[in-house]
């Protein structure tokens, strides 16, 4: 009786790793039929772990595929990987999906291949993989390695350049734009002229955007020539919300009105700190200004609907062998940006709406010379350094 | 002097989930039955205050909602490795990483990335203390915590004198040391046994809604961010004695301040600081369990 019971259990096992392992990277299968189009590319996104309603950056990803299958008819499925992104990779290339995103960073396995395999675009070259954030496809000397990878990279420098220029604008009139009632605002005049960033960790993605930012401010600052503190702290990490608080609340303290963080969780942290203290906090990745109503300025965010869209579209056409193997989406795709500042807008008092107006033509007077080449913000994605020394109105502390 | 008064203010705030931690904690280390679980119990309680709070709008039916399910958690945990005698590492184990999934499976549900409470000020939580708060310096340090965290510095002594000076807390040392004598005395050991975790999950609760709720008013998954190993950390180098395991639990957070508040003078070198309490508990425990070994007495584990 016993040994029967032991080969049930292990029958049971057995079925359960069996389903687990087909079901590990299909959550989410949504197909659609019936569109106007009707085009035979299959496409897969493979979420990020934030997964599909982080509300941002993966969200809009998915979104950009929904309007592709709306509109130009493809199939697509979502997939948040559970048992990694290699093999959720491979899962799809072999279940013949023509173009696979991978929000994830994770390119090792892709582009070079881990434990002894072949790299997974090698071993699938009608598959076209679209990497996000970092351009991995490249060796020593900078040349292709695989054609069937493309590279999507935001120019979030030019975005943070913006948040920066808003950040140090609003700073200056901070109790005209939104009253003491709420807010408890540093005067600038008694050590307010002070702007906080908080990074998750001290990489190229993160500095890319607090680079921009200090630009901003800088430009601003230099205008108006008045002097400004920067703190910044670039290893609070990306889960601990607590830890987050505190450095803000530091930063605070210091006098700083304002404090971006690129740090996932850490800045939500961030932003309940601005509350608490009745401040304002930047945030980052996708729209979040109502997280914290009142006290989140804006976010800075990539728009990952774009890129999705526009590659789609170019499979669809069948003209994505002709793109750029590095796709940059600038200021002027509208792939990245500040947001439209409905939220914070709400906060803005009576007094203060010709200062609001005012500053909001300036960002986006700002915004236009970004786009038109006028001015250049540093991107640390490539590699370039900030001189401290050349932002003669920003002191790093 | 503002900036030792911020130091000392970020100690505190710190300190008060680890210490909570540490005196639930000291109870299970010393009767023997190791609670490795009070990272996940303390998620829980950050949780399940703010989930419950988001949903009804109540505080109170919040921190009682909290309280309960970490308690559910500590039955759990006391019935799989007391009475049907598991291992309690695995056990731990797995409430650590039951707690972070379902939190992450509800938020996907709910379609959010955090619960932000939007009606529920921190300010509120916060005690002043009249008389207190007006003197310089101690007054900005020692005023203006939200109440659970009085009440971990209140615990340690509470806690030293339910270990030391009660016949509970004897029994319960009596259980942990020595099994067969305290059977032989008629103890009932099972029953301590459960006591002494059910202990630990009362107050990892109180640590997560201290760390969620009182503090931000919002809850991110992993928001405990290791807190409930570093209790342990600290329970084994002041060997279950609540007093010497606060003061490394205070370490910590006499570390975290530092590198947190001297970042705006040094930079981020300032991260060092974090390092410091590690070193010490690396240098400590290697010192004790040398000095412990030296003369074997060995308790741990009896295979039966």
């Amino acid at each position: 009786m016993k040994k029967k019971w032991k080969k049930v259990m292990g029958l049971l096992l057995m079925g359960t790793l069996v389903m687990g392992s087909i079901a590990g990277c299909g959550e989410s299968k949504e197909k659609s039929k019936g569109a106007s189009g009707n085009s035979e590319v299959k496409i897969a996104i493979v979420c990020d772990s934030a997964g599909q309603n982080d509300n941002g950056y993966n969200q809009s990803a998915v979104a950009g595929v929904k309007k592709a299958a709306k509109e130009l008819g493809v199939e697509y499925k979502v997939v948040e990987p559970t048992t990694g992104v290699p093999q959720a990779l491979e899962t799809l290339a072999e279940d013949g999906y023509h173009l696979i995103f991978n929000l994830e960073y994770d390119f090792e396995a892709l582009i070079s291949g881990t434990g002894g395999s072949k790299p997974i675009a090698e071993m699938y070259p009608d598959t076209t993989f679209v990497c996000f954030n970092d351009n991995p496809n490249k060796n020593e000397s900078g040349e292709i390695i695989h054609e069937n990878v493309i590279s999507v990279l935001f120019d979030v420098h030019e975005a943070s350049f913006v948040s920066g220029v808003l950040a140090t604008l609003v700073n200056e009139n901070a109790e005209t734009l939104f009253g003491t009632e709420h807010y408890k605002f540093t005067p600038v005049d008694k050590g307010g002229r002070a702007i906080g960033f908080i990074g998750g960790t001290n990489s190229n993605g993160i500095t890319v955007f607090s680079y921009g930012f200090l630009e901003g401010i800088n430009y601003i600052a230099k205008e108006l020539g008045v002097h400004y503190d920067y703190y910044a702290k670039y290893d609070a990490g990306f889960s601990d919300s607590a830890t987050g608080g505190t450095v803000a609340g530091t930063y605070y303290n210091q006098g700083a009105n304002v404090v971006f963080s690129v740090a996932g969780s850490v800045g939500d942290g961030a932003a309940a700190k601005a509350k608490e203290e009745g401040k304002l906090a930047i945030h980052v990745d996708a729209n979040k200004d109502a997280q914290q109503s009142g006290y989140i300025l804006t976010s800075v965010i990539k728009n990952t609907e774009v890129p999705v869209y526009e590659i789609i579209q170019a499979a669809v056409d069948g003209k994505i062998s002709d793109m750029d193997r590095v796709q940059s989406y600038s200021l002027a795709s509208k792939a990245t940006s500040i947001t439209d500042l409905s939220e914070i807008s709400k906060f803005v008092t009576d007094e203060g709406q010709t200062k609001w107006e005012e500053i909001k033509a300036k960002v986006s007077a700002i915004e236009k010379q970004i786009c038109d080449g006028t001015i250049k913000v540093i991107n640390a994605q490539n590699g370039e350094e900030l001189d401290a020394s050349a932002l003669e109105n920003v002191t790093i502390k | 002097m503002e900036l030792i008064g911020n130091i000392l203010y970020d100690t505190i705030y710190h300190s008060a989930p680890i210490i909570l931690c540490v005196i639930g904690g000291i109870f299970a280390y010393k009767a023997n039955v190791l609670n490795i679980a009070l990272e996940g119990m303390m998620l829980n309680g950050a949780f399940v205050s703010v989930l419950v709070t988001y949903l009804t709008g109540s505080v109170t039916v919040a921190i009682l909602a909290a309280i309960v399910t970490t308690l559910l958690f500590g039955l759990v945990f006391s019935c799989l490795g007391i009475t049907c005698k598991g291992n309690v590492i695995v056990i731990g184990l797995g409430i650590n990483l039951i707690v972070p999934a379902i939190a992450d499976f509800v938020l996907k549900r709910m379609e959010i990335a955090n619960i932000s409470l939007q009606n529920v000020s921190v300010a509120d939580f916060k005690l002043h203390i009249p008389l207190v708060e007006n003197i310089p310096l101690i007054g900005k340090i020692l005023s203006g915590h939200p109440i659970i965290t009085y009440f971990a510095f209140i615990g340690i002594l509470f806690f030293t004198v339910l270990m030391y000076k009660t016949k509970f807390g004897i029994y319960i040392r009596v259980v942990g040391e020595n099994e067969d004598s305290a059977i032989s005395l008629g103890i009932k050991t099972e029953r301590y046994k459960y006591a002494a975790v059910l202990i630990g999950a009362f107050c990892c609760a109180l640590a997560g809604i201290n760390l969620s709720m009182e503090r931000m008013a919002m809850f991110t998954n992993n928001m405990t961010a290791g807190r409930g190993f570093i209790a342990i950390a600290a329970i084994y180098c002041g060997q279950g004695n609540p007093v010497a395991s606060a003061l490394y639990a205070i370490l910590f957070g006499v570390a975290r301040a530092l590198s947190i508040n001297l970042s705006v003078y040094a930079g981020p070198v300032s991260g060092l600081f974090d390092i410091i309490p590690y070193i010490i508990m690396v240098t400590v425990l290697a010192v004790v369990s040398y000095t412990k070994y030296k003369n074997v007495k060995v308790r741990g584990f009896k295979l039966d």
